[in-house]
């Protein structure tokens, strides 16, 4: 099978001749059709500058991009908004733009010299508008819907554009979790039933590697390409945070903040309640285990009928705790000065 | 619907303009002038047919000339205060009016008179205007930043502003009554011979905007989704800049700056149309903007009074309240 997308020795960054500054070097990597590629990697790493250069919204500094096998500076630039479409951070705040309007936008490289929209534009936008779930809403002014819809518009408008790759930088930045997690599920339903191509940057590892199917890692010396859980094999995940606090959990797939640990709890028992009561000592800076060993403190629970009792033994002494808040704020009175 | 409602109160207004002016001439005779050229007295054809005919036609093309180009501006900053002079075309046209007026006489010690006059400051405003605008489509050529060439534009109108004011304060009294006169905008100057270049100049124009059409709707969605869509910004942007100059600049040639009319009509529109779609806009500024042109120079007339406003007071009188009226109605005009 042919790549769709080759990239080779392709340089990216700013400059206007005089003053360049090249972000990313030498970067070759392959993409196939109907592949979901998350990039991850910190602010200013260049994620948005290397989308730029896909989208042909700026030239590479070096090296090449080449589309179906042809150079993309090549391809003429209606040619271009037919394969690639682009979903940008730019928030659209239009007055009095509808839903319907917006996504027929998508039509602008098929369409005549006044845009006159076709009955198979028409068509085209109303199965775009249905296929992000968004029918109920074709008539609604832009303004009046909420952030998740809005960014469901603009995928759908690039699905009315027909391109076979879509682009987008940071789709699911300024939506809340649910919104995030539909998004990206939406991304990758398309890649698989439409055998589209996506590609987007985003600073939410959880939802990219539970949807995609290459992560690339970019790094300020290195760039990793490879299936979510590969990286994870190759301890490559948590090199991208290096630098910062945030520690990535490989057993677990999830990040924690590394915090000096205040003390060791020994904590028995199993089930739910063992896992939330570890969370919940893990937040207050607690190290747990189950072992006899050195320990500050013994945290023992009971399941009765719907009742959990926990009993901490501290210092020879044994408090009784009826929730999580009760324990968690006697730990914060006693190692209160230990947990700043 | 709303089109054909428009239209016909655009006509009806037109034919009202005709009838109202400084001096009372019956209905039928105006009715006369207009379709056989005889009113009756030799004075009543003169004031018809080379006065308020010119004049009604004048202010329809003013009209619409300044909302198009608003429109387009608008737009393309994606800026609700953006007007035809935002990219220092009115700047530029003055300063070219300045140098006739008030540059020559006092250079040269001569002053221009007569039909050299009239046509020297059309011409000179056409100059000025297109000077302006050439400076700001070579830098955008460099600058991809919409919103650095709108300062940058701001900042040439400024300086244009400032070597006019220099040659205001070394004139004398007469050229410089002459050249505020100039300012205060007025559509009474325009003759059947400036309106064979004016006409012509105003139609050129507005073909272009319909071609620009859809660049505009792309444009809405700001620079990179337009490119990403296809646009060639490039050309885009040098057809809006050549529509608005030709526009805005023929119509300041002629009739001074007249201001707010460029402003306020594109909102209105989007008030009474309730769409983003430049088509429908655009069509709709052509009609809407003369109707309020029209108003205003009735307006100016004081009806039955005698007196003649400047055009400009008018205007401002008339737009300020309907952009003030649409900024309480939607608390916020940031989007356009």
């Amino acid at each position: 099978m042919n790549p769709i997308i080759q990239i080779e020795h392709l340089a990216v960054g700013y400059g206007n001749g005089l003053h360049t500054k090249e972000i990313v070097r030498n970067l070759n990597v392959s993409v196939f059709q109907g592949e979901t590629i998350g990039i991850i990697g910190q602010n200013g790493i260049g994620k948005s500058t290397l989308l730029r250069t896909l989208t042909r919204l700026q030239h590479p500094l070096a090296g090449s991009v080449k589309i179906d096998g042809k150079n993309i500076e090549t391809y003429s630039r209606i040619e271009f908004a037919r394969i690639v479409s682009f979903v940008s951070t730019e928030s659209i705040r239009l007055s009095h733009c509808t839903v319907k309007q917006l996504v027929a936008f998508g039509r602008y490289p098929y369409t005549n010299w006044v845009g006159k929209l076709t009955s198979n534009d028409e068509a085209a936008v109303s199965e775009a508008i249905a296929m992000v779930g968004l029918t109920s809403l074709a008539g609604r002014f832009i303004n009046e819907i909420s952030d998740g819809e809005r960014q469901r518009v603009m995928i759908a408008r690039t699905l009315a554009q027909d391109t076979n790759i879509i682009v987008l930088d940071e789709p699911t930045a300024f939506l809340d979790m649910p919104n995030k997690f539909e998004v990206v599920h939406l991304l990758s339903e398309l890649a698989r039933k439409k055998n589209k191509t996506i590609i987007f940057s985003s600073h939410d590892l959880n939802i990219a590697m539970k949807e995609a199917d290459r992560l690339w890692l970019m790094m300020p010396d290195s760039f990793i390409d490879g299936a979510p859980e590969d990286l994870v094999l190759q301890h490559s995940i948590s090199k991208v945070f290096q630098q910062s606090r945030l520690k990535f959990d490989p057993r677990r797939g999830d990040f924690s903040i590394t915090r000096k640990p205040v003390g060791v709890c020994k904590l028995t028992g199993k089930g739910n309640v063992l896992l939330w009561t570890k969370k919940a000592l893990e937040r207050l800076g607690f190290e747990t285990e189950n072992e006899q060993g050195e320990h500050t403190v013994e945290i023992q629970f009971q399941e009765k009928e719907n009742e959990i009792t926990w009993q901490l033994i501290h210092q020879q002494n044994t408090y009784t705790f009826h929730s999580i808040y009760e324990l968690a704020s006697y730990l914060k009175l006693e190692f209160g000065k230990s947990l700043t | 619907m709303i089109f054909i409602v428009l239209m016909l109160l655009l006509t009806g207004i037109f034919i009202t303009d005709l009838f109202f002016g400084s001096v009372h001439i019956p209905v039928k005779n105006i009715l006369n002038a207009l379709f056989t050229g005889n009113a009756g007295k030799e004075e009543w054809d003169l004031i018809v047919l080379n006065f308020r005919l010119p004049k009604a036609i004048t202010a329809f093309l003013a009209g619409a000339a300044l909302s198009v180009s608003g429109l387009q501006m608008q737009t393309m900053f994606r800026n609700p205060l953006a007007g035809p002079d935002v990219l220092g075309i009115s700047a530029g046209a003055s300063l070219g009016v300045a140098f006739v007026t008030l540059g020559f006489s006092a250079i040269l010690g001569v002053q221009i008179e007569g039909l050299l006059a009239n046509w020297g400051i059309v011409f000179a405003a056409w100059v000025g205007a297109g000077l302006v605008l050439f400076l700001i489509f070579m830098v955008s050529l460099r600058i991809n930043d919409i919103m650095t060439i709108l300062i940058l534009g701001i900042l040439f109108g400024s300086v244009a502003i400032a070597i006019v004011s220099v040659m205001q304060y070394f004139s004398n009294e007469v050229l410089l009554k002459s050249f505020l006169v100039w300012s205060m905008g007025s559509l009474s100057n325009v003759s059947g011979v400036h309106l064979m270049v004016l006409i012509p100049s105003v139609v050129v124009g507005l073909l272009i905007s319909l071609f620009t059409i859809k660049m505009l709707n792309l444009m809405l969605l700001g620079e990179n989704y337009a490119r990403s869509m296809g646009l060639n910004l490039r050309m885009s942007r040098f057809l809006i800049f050549l529509s608005t100059s030709i526009l805005a600049g023929s119509i300041t040639a002629f009739c001074g700056p007249i201001g707010f009319i460029g402003i306020a009509v594109p909102h209105i529109c989007r008030m009474i149309f309730k769409t983003s779609d430049q088509k429908v806009l655009m069509i709709a500024c052509i009609i809407v903007g003369p109707l309020l042109m029209i108003i205003s120079d009735l307006l100016s007339q004081l009806p039955g009074n005698g007196m003649i406003l400047p055009l400009n007071t008018v205007t401002a009188l008339l737009g300020i309240p309907v952009v003030f009226w649409i900024i309480y109605r939607n608390h916020k005009i940031s989007s356009i």
